[in-house]
């Protein structure tokens, strides 16, 4: 076999702390290498180019390209070696930079490094086989989690691009968090008026199917052809019959029922519309307090109900729907504030957070806009918002910023000067980030315009005294201590992942962080794609976003799968395993680990054998480990190719301690 | 530290990879001794590359996975789990230090968990010293014992 | 009826819906039994039973066709194979025969053998044994020497916990019901060596190694045959080269493919010709497959080998921090 080594400076990323000349020369000394050389960006055009170039001058059959992590430029350099003729599967990569040049300064220690990662690449790819692609046909259908503002914006787009979409919302009604919001920044205009179309129209499209209150069980299946288990949790409302005319509201005895919709503030029905936008438009009811349930006398609903809607005996339903693609768009959740004992830790009953206060302020919520302390119904006169409760603090274990928070402090001065024109605002800030399309003029004119007071510095405590609370904190830019007499205190709260998120991940095979956030496949260039092929995310399920780019990731991933969906039939990735029929035993133990159901018997001149379906094969490589014989071999990732690699770095090590 | 010792890293490409290219990408220090090599999946793993590994000469294996339940594959890390644990008990009967091989779970993004990874087995290897090997060095040892039994 | 007797009844019996019955017959000498194939009932006279029933028979239960009939008489350790070839189903269940019997024990004709040298006998020439009560008597040369069982009995049978096979269609005698403690203490007590004795153990062990894979071929478990990637270059895990290395490799694949497979019945131990302990790399998988699963081999067909199941939480295994 002939080998082509490419060494990559990455400009000085690489070369900064590794000889890369050095491995260069040294490569070409290696059994099989033909031709070896160091290159300024290998994945420039020029980079590739030369690449080509050296591949058909030199005849090679094969590429090493020692640069950066294949799973960054991996497909890269793999299209590169087959616009040179080669199969794209002759390739392999040393990943001398995230693994070599930019852990370690010692540029002798760097050498030596990468120079084994090359002859471990060496090694393997003498023993690569040129693999070929198998085409599968795709359920052009996909699955959208979460019917928050990205979920919604990533349903319609796929919906008017022609794909038949499923969405599914935990809560009963879809709407979000955004739904909760009273205004926007930096436009201030409503937000449930400017997101309630878009939920009737998902009502509306013909392309949609919704289940609200409902959940996924299991996802089964890749790519292309995935089943969904939906649980769809029971509203002992036929919602088929509901016209969600609101008789059962009015009439509901039981009204000291948590206000889920209102964020706890105040209570509501047992049977209930969270919101006049709701969508679905349908009654459910709270099991945990409805009178019929604890009791069993009641009943006011059924009796009252035109359509006879009511159905106490409903039990969870299970629907399976196949899918081709997921979006999960499951959104955030504020963290547990009452880790902070010194802001009362929940006990103050008008310490609230940030989405509370929305409700108060809104004209659908508990109070129906006016501003009243949750306390004693009270207008208060002075209001103090501490910023970053749980955002930036490592002592509660959350050192990320959750990035909206200073813009909607904002908004809320700006909105209790307008509710309340004789009050004060006061807003407790470490630093404004407030980096958007007019972001920055809008917390300018909450102070100027509205003369909302920001005072650069944490709160140390806060306590109530005779009705008020004492907020005392450091001004750090005056550089003394501040106590304000506050009537009502609203803690920007930061957020984490949605409850149930890892719960989901696991569900979904991707990788989440220790706060919930979804992992993306690349952090700048594949912000929407996950690691698992076929499933995307949109919106805060990533991490904290405004509305703004929450929508612009929904119609992202919705482009994601268009795109996907744009071919009849996918390519199935050739690396899956393969059987040596001479050399399998038929013990099946394969077929008894295979996480896929991928291997099936077949037999072979009157003895079982293992076969693979390699469109259901995923690649993981189980069964190779598995088998007694190695009868079943993962292509690319081969028993030999491994052992390969090992050898390679043990017989170094052995001339090391002969020499 | 002193001289570099030789160890290799089996790692799933879907997690621990990816966790030590975030690592790589935070610059997040580390000493240079391990050479990874890359696999789809812990349950790729057989448990022989570890033996082999070891008895062959390198002076330490460590292994790396997705967290139990991340499995990009569902359940390979949970057979992973069960065929490493078992072979981390199997080496002191053959008389290698069960602390020259570690297994463990880094997702992609646990850039700063991976440092601590590398670092923590790295140091656990150099205080066990350079790997006695078969063949030569246990063969001079067993005679030194021979010798020292008469 | 003494037991032999019954045994060849019930053999009878079933004779004529099978192919072919494996049990033990004389050897090429006094001391040695070896198997007989038993198709008709004239063969039936070849039969004998006793300590010196060393083999499992187990072991050539899948070197027949599936769809072959086989009958296979089995001590209590042997049946332990034929569950677990059940369990892998690498034998079907209708088609074998299992006829067990009260196992007393076997002798291991190592210490019987080094016995009787010390007492000036040559163990290569017996003409005659018997074994009566807790004495064996060996006639060889026209000498006689007579030694107490204790001193013979196998390893595995001091410590056996299955001596009334654990499956069986037929059993003759009555069952022994007897269970004695294995607490692996010889594993134990080979860890409590220093580590480098341990490697070095090994290291002069293995050195004498010839690679004839007879332990392999012994193997009641050992299904691959042909194709086992000792000897092959497709995957080449163990290469040609001479050393220690190669030699140990594989015996580390064959104690690696029987971790939670493995019934100690120790064929593999006894097979080997130049006498390495290597049932000791099995009982030490063994040990931690109980400890980690409280899970032994060949006892339950219906199970599954721990290595090729898992737990989504593992209630023994610690995740290991860092």
């Amino acid at each position: 076999m002939k080998i082509g080594v490419f060494i990559c400076h990455c400009g000085s990323n690489i070369a900064g702390t590794v000889d890369v000349a050095k491995v260069a020369e040294m490569a070409k000394s290696l059994p099989e290498v033909a031709f070896a050389s160091d290159t300024m960006y290998a994945c420039s055009e020029p980079g590739q180019e030369g690449i080509i170039n050296a591949i058909k001058e030199k005849g090679l059959d094969g590429a090493v390209v020692a640069s950066c992590t294949p799973r960054m430029h991996g497909p890269t350099f793999m299209r590169t070696v087959a616009r040179a003729g080669l199969n794209p599967y002759m390739f392999e990569m040393a990943n001398i930079r995230e693994h070599v040049s930019w852990i370690g300064k010692d540029k002798e220690a760097n050498t030596a490094k990468a120079l084994d990662l090359v002859r471990m690449a060496v090694a393997k790819l003498a023993r690569n086989k040129p693999l070929f692609a198998k085409s599968f046909a795709i359920n052009k259908r996909v699955l959208v989690l979460g019917g928050g503002v990205a979920g919604i914006q990533a349903a319609l787009d796929c919906a008017d691009g022609g794909l038949e979409v499923v969405l599914v919302e935990k809560t009963t009604t879809i709407g979000g968090k955004m739904a909760k919001l009273d205004k926007t920044f930096p436009t201030v205009d409503c937000s449930c008026c400017i997101l309630g179309p878009k939920m009737v129209d998902v009502a509306q499209h013909p392309n949609i199917t919704l289940y609200a209150s409902a959940e996924v069980d299991e996802i089964n299946g890749y790519v292309g052809n995935f089943q969904v288990k939906v649980r769809k949790k029971p509203t002992y409302v036929d919602w088929k019959l509901c016209t969600g005319c609101g008789a059962c509201l009015e009439k509901c005895p039981s009204k000291k029922s948590p206000d889920l919709f209102n964020e706890f503030v105040g209570t509501t029905t047992a049977i209930n519309i969270p919101f006049p936008q709701a969508i679905p438009k349908k009654a459910s009811i709270d099991a945990g307090s409805c009178i019929k349930f604890k009791t069993g006398k009641c009943g006011v609903c059924a009796k009252v109900c035109p359509v006879k809607a009511i159905n106490y005996e409903m039990e969870p339903e299970i629907v399976t729907e196949e899918v081709g693609a997921v979006i999960a768009a499951t959104g955030y959740d504020l963290m547990d504030w009452t880790v902070y004992e010194q802001y009362g830790g929940g006990r103050y009953k008008d310490v609230i957070t940030s989405l509370q206060y929305e409700r108060l302020l809104s004209a659908s919520g508990p109070t129906g806009g006016h501003i009243k302390r949750p306390s004693d119904g009270k207008e208060p006169k002075t209001v103090v918002f501490i910023q970053c409760v749980g955002s930036r603090d490592k002592s509660v274990g959350r050192p990320y910023c959750s990035g909206f928070c200073c813009m909607y402090t904002a908004k809320q001065a700006i909105l209790t000067k307008d509710h309340i024109p004789d009050s004060e605002s006061y807003v407790f800030y470490m630093d404004i980030r407030a980096p958007g399309k007019m972001y920055d003029e809008f917390t300018r004119r909450a102070m100027e315009e509205y003369g909302a007071k920001y005072v650069r510095g944490r709160v140390s405590m806060v306590y109530p005294s005779g009705g008020r609370y004492v907020v005392r904190g450091v001004d750090t830019l005056a550089g003394t201590q501040v106590e304000v007499e506050a009537d009502l205190v609203v803690l920007a709260v930061g957020a984490e992942g949605a409850a149930g998120a890892a719960h989901l991940a696991e569900k979904l095979r991707i990788s989440y962080d220790s706060y919930g956030f979804y992992m993306e496949s690349h952090p700048k260039l594949k912000p929407v794609e996950t690691n698992t092929a076929g499933v995307y995310v949109a919106g805060c399920v990533q991490g904290p976003k405004d509305i703004p780019t929450s929508v612009a990731q929904g119609s992202a991933a919705a482009a994601k799968v268009l795109a996907l969906f744009s071919k009849d039939q996918l390519q199935s990735d050739p690396q899956v395993s393969s059987v040596d029929l001479k050399r399998c035993v038929g013990c099946m133990k394969c077929a008894m680990t295979c996480p896929f159901g991928a291997i099936k018997e077949q037999e072979v001149r009157g003895e079982i054998k293992a076969q693979v379906i390699e469109t259901m094969c995923q690649g993981c490589g189980l069964c190779t480990a598995t088998c007694p014989q190695g009868a079943i071999q993962l292509q690319h990732f081969t028993d030999n190719q491994i052992l390969a690699e090992i050898n390679t770095l043990l017989e170094s090590e052995l001339e090391e301690t002969q020499g | 530290m002193s001289k570099e010792l030789r160890i290799i890293g089996f790692l799933c490409n879907w997690c621990s990879y990816g966790g030590a290219d975030t690592a790589g990408v935070g610059r997040f220090t580390q000493p240079t001794d391990l050479r990874i090599v890359r696999l789809p999946c812990s349950g790729r793993i057989d448990p022989l590359f570890v033996l082999k590994t070891l008895t062959g000469g390198a002076d330490g294996v460590l292994v790396s996975g997705c967290h139990p339940r991340d499995c990009h594959y569902s359940e390979g890390n949970f057979y992973a789990r069960r065929r490493l644990e078992m072979v981390k008990r199997f080496l002191p009967v053959i008389g290698i230090d069960p602390g020259r091989f570690e297994y463990t779970w880094v997702s992609a993004s646990e850039g700063q968990r991976w440092q601590t990874v590398v670092r923590g087995f790295t140091e656990q290897v150099h205080a066990l010293g350079p790997i006695q090997r078969f063949g030569k060095d246990a063969a001079a040892m067993a005679a030194q014992l021979a010798a020292s039994h008469a | 009826m003494p037991i032999l007797d019954e045994l060849k009844a019930a053999i009878a019996k079933r004779l004529p819906e099978l192919d072919v019955v494996i049990g033990w017959g004389k050897g090429f000498d006094a001391l040695h039994h070896t198997p007989v194939f038993i198709t008709s009932e004239a063969d039936l006279d070849k039969l004998v039973l006793g300590p010196l029933s060393v083999q499992n028979l187990a072991t050539y239960l899948t070197r027949y066709p599936k769809t072959k009939k086989i009958g296979v008489v089995v001590k209590g350790c042997d049946s332990r194979s034929v569950v677990q070839l059940l369990q892998e189903k690498l034998i079907n269940r209708e088609n074998v025969v299992v006829f067990g019997f009260p196992c007393e024990g076997v002798v291991d004709l190592e210490k019987v053998k080094r016995a009787f040298e010390d007492q000036g006998m040559e163990a290569a020439r017996v003409s005659e044994a018997s074994f009566q009560g807790d004495r064996c008597t060996l006639t060889s040369g026209g000498k006689a020497g007579s030694l107490p069982m204790a001193d013979l009995w196998a390893d595995k049978c001091n410590r056996c916990q299955y001596h009334d096979a654990v499956i069986s269609d037929e059993f003759v005698g009555q069952r022994l019901e007897r269970k004695a403690e294995d607490a692996y203490a010889d594993v134990a007590a080979f860890e409590a060596k220093p580590l480098a004795e341990r490697q070095a153990f090994w290291q002069e062990q293995m050195s004498r190694c010839i690679r004839c894979y007879a332990c392999r071929n012994a193997c009641p478990l050992c299904v691959c045959r042909d194709q086992c990637i000792a000897q092959t270059r497709e995957p080449n895990w163990v290469s040609q080269r001479t050393g220690v290395e190669e030699k140990f490799m594989f015996q580390m694949i064959h104690a690696s493919h029987l971790a939670g497979r493995c019934t100690e019945c120790g064929e593999c131990e006894r097979a080997c010709p130049v006498g390495i302990p290597i049932l000791l790399l099995k009982r030490k998988n063994n040990k931690e497959i109980l400890e980690l699963f409280d899970y032994r081999a060949g006892i339950d067909p219906e199970a599954k080998p721990p290595l090729l199941a898992f737990k989504v939480e593992e209630e023994k295994i610690n995740e290991r921090g860092w």
